[in-house]
């Protein structure tokens, strides 16, 4: 299976699953790697980097909803050139491609870290989150910064908000494909301090709020468009295709079931493993990696401790 | 890390706020050391996505506070019904094992405005060192019944009143004096602003609170447990960011950017 993610180019990116991690989910790359098998993924979303380090956000970090929660990071990073220098290794040697996941600030910043990108053979692609409450000229400002300075391709997260009306200057400024959308920003208040907690929305109601966006953009851009948002079955995932994107992104479920990632992967990678004839029902289940297929069957030694 | 099955094999109420659940794990997960705790789904996973129920959404962080036959004894409150026979699934290990220095004789354990569970698992093993444990409660803590602990615990209650006094116990600076190490748990509320005053009052106490001695064991809500969403990351002085789910719990309060 290949799949086209981002429009022809020289630099097109082609994966071997429509499935990836959102930013920010499965880290740089080595939290999960005990427990997700990175073969059945299309490829490494980083958690978000900005030219310079940003510290965490102080107070309260996660708000407990209704089938959900609201999480405000602050975005924590060491910087660009700290992470690629740790992680460029570990980069190099997974079997997916990596997509770093950039964080806009300012338009300086993003041409110097583009440069960067560039020049770096562990990173396939660049994506450029834009922040809510943009203007369109800012996010023509700011996508055409990263387009100029590299030749990789420039994927763009959306913010849902303003997914409709900032689209069509996105592409015209030389997005190769775009995400929607990032995950919707909301405020709740913490049970534990009694206050008001501003961040981002995770939970399956999200799916039908940005499944309605693709459909819509879908008819109106002319790029690769990736589904993101409340995705926790395959089923979810399959709707994003139905809808017309071309790729997903899944993200939140992956804390709660890191193995539903796994799953997801291979059912819309075409690589559910058959029920054997005679295989007891506990000894099945849809996402079944074959190491935890031979395991059973007593065929291999138990997987060695990665680290 | 791994993720796996378990099963609830016995509860029992062990004070009216307190219940402590038997849970068979797997070999893995018997590993698990003081500090170290797990992500539980309390529902397990179902073959048929479209069952699942998603609320609640995140794992809970549950923290043993003794091992019985290869069992871990979990300490959970009494508002939540839990039945022998039930499968949760448990993810871990999470976090690193609290160190203690080689040369400590008495160890101060001190539980701010929160039960002292995510403390409860160094008992058994500092006893079984020879080390004295005091355990000083604060605040809402007072309230916590400790008819469970091993009697050789000194158990120490504050006292009630205003945000000020609620720091205050008795004999206050000969244990601090005393102990070699101080391991505190503080409300989820503000962690950050309860540590600093902690670190505020122990300053007072000794004048400067020396490094290895006081540490703070945090408990923030975590998200992934696993290093990858950064939401547990804290501050630190003059050096990177450090994470509660892979470094923590334990952060000696003294290289701490509490500010």
């Amino acid at each position: 299976m290949s799949v086209d993610i981002t429009r022809p180019s020289k630099h097109m990116l082609t994966l071997t699953s429509p499935v990836m991690p959102a930013a920010g989910i499965l880290g740089f790359g080595d939290s999960y790697r005990d427990v997700v098998n990175y073969d059945k993924l299309g490829a490494l979303v980083t958690n978000p980097v900005t030219y310079e380090p940003w510290s965490p956000a102080g107070g309260t970090r996660i708000v407990h909803l209704d089938a959900g929660c609201l999480v405000h990071t602050g975005n924590p990073n060491p910087g660009l050139s700290k992470v690629i220098g740790k992680y460029r290794d570990l980069w190099t040697m997974l079997p997916v491609p990596v997509i770093l996941h950039l964080i806009a600030d300012t338009v300086e910043h993003v041409r110097k870290s583009a440069s960067r990108i560039d020049s770096e053979d562990s990173i396939n692609a660049l994506e450029l989150g834009l922040n809510d409450d943009i203007t369109v000229d800012e996010a023509f400002r700011f996508v055409r910064a990263a387009v100029e300075r590299t030749e990789k391709p420039v994927i763009v997260r959306l913010p849902l908000q303003d997914a409709y009306a900032i689209a069509e200057t996105v592409v015209e400024a030389g997005a190769a494909s775009l995400v929607v959308a990032a995950p919707p920003r909301g405020t709740a208040r913490d049970k534990y301090s009694g206050q008001l907690v501003s961040g981002r929305v995770h939970g399956p109601l999200v799916l039908p709020i940005v499944l309605r966006v693709v459909e819509r953009l879908v008819k109106r851009i002319d790029v690769p468009i990736i589904g993101a948002g409340g995705i926790h079955s395959p089923e979810d995932a399959r709707d994003y295709i139905r809808a017309g994107a071309v790729a997903i992104q899944v993200d939140s479920v992956t804390w709660i079931n890191p193995k539903m990632l796994e799953i997801i992967g291979r059912d819309l990678g075409g690589m559910v493993v058959t029920r054997e004839s005679g295989a007891f029902p506990d000894e099945w289940y849809p996402g079944m990696g074959t190491t935890t297929h031979d395991l059973i069957q007593g065929k291999e030694s138990k997987p060695k401790d990665k680290k | 890390m791994k993720d796996t099955q378990a099963i609830i094999e016995r509860v029992r109420r062990v004070n009216p706020d307190v219940q402590h659940l038997e849970l068979a794990v797997d070999e893995a997960l018997t590993r698990i050391k003081p500090g170290q705790s797990l992500l539980v789904r309390v529902a397990p996973f179902s073959a048929h996505f479209t069952e699942e129920h998603w609320d609640p959404y995140l794992r809970e962080q549950w923290y043993p506070v003794n091992m019985v036959n290869n069992k871990l004894v979990i300490e959970r409150p009494t508002g939540t019904r839990y039945e022998p026979g039930q499968i949760v699934n448990a993810m871990g290990l999470i976090g690193q094992p609290i160190r203690f220095r080689k040369t400590a004789r008495t160890v101060l354990l001190l539980a701010y405005n929160t039960p002292p569970t995510a403390l409860l698992m160094t008992i058994p093993w500092l006893l079984g060192n020879k080390i004295a444990v005091t355990l000083v409660l604060l605040g809402n803590a007072v309230d916590y019944g400790t008819q469970h602990l091993p009697p050789e615990v000194e158990v120490i209650r504050g006292s009630a009143g205003t945000e000020e006094q609620t720091l205050i116990w008795p004999n206050q600076v000969l244990t601090a004096g005393w102990a070699d190490q101080v391991l505190v748990v503080v409300s989820k509320d503000d962690e950050r602003l309860r540590f600093k005053r902690v670190m505020d009052l122990f300053e007072n106490m000794r004048r400067e609170v020396p490094k290895n001695y006081l540490f703070g064991v945090f408990q923030p809500t975590l998200a992934c447990g696993i290093g990858a969403c950064w939401c547990c990351a804290l501050k630190m002085q003059g050096m990177e960011d450090k994470l509660v789910c892979t470094e923590g719990p334990a952060f000696d309060l003294t290289m701490m950017d509490l500010k």
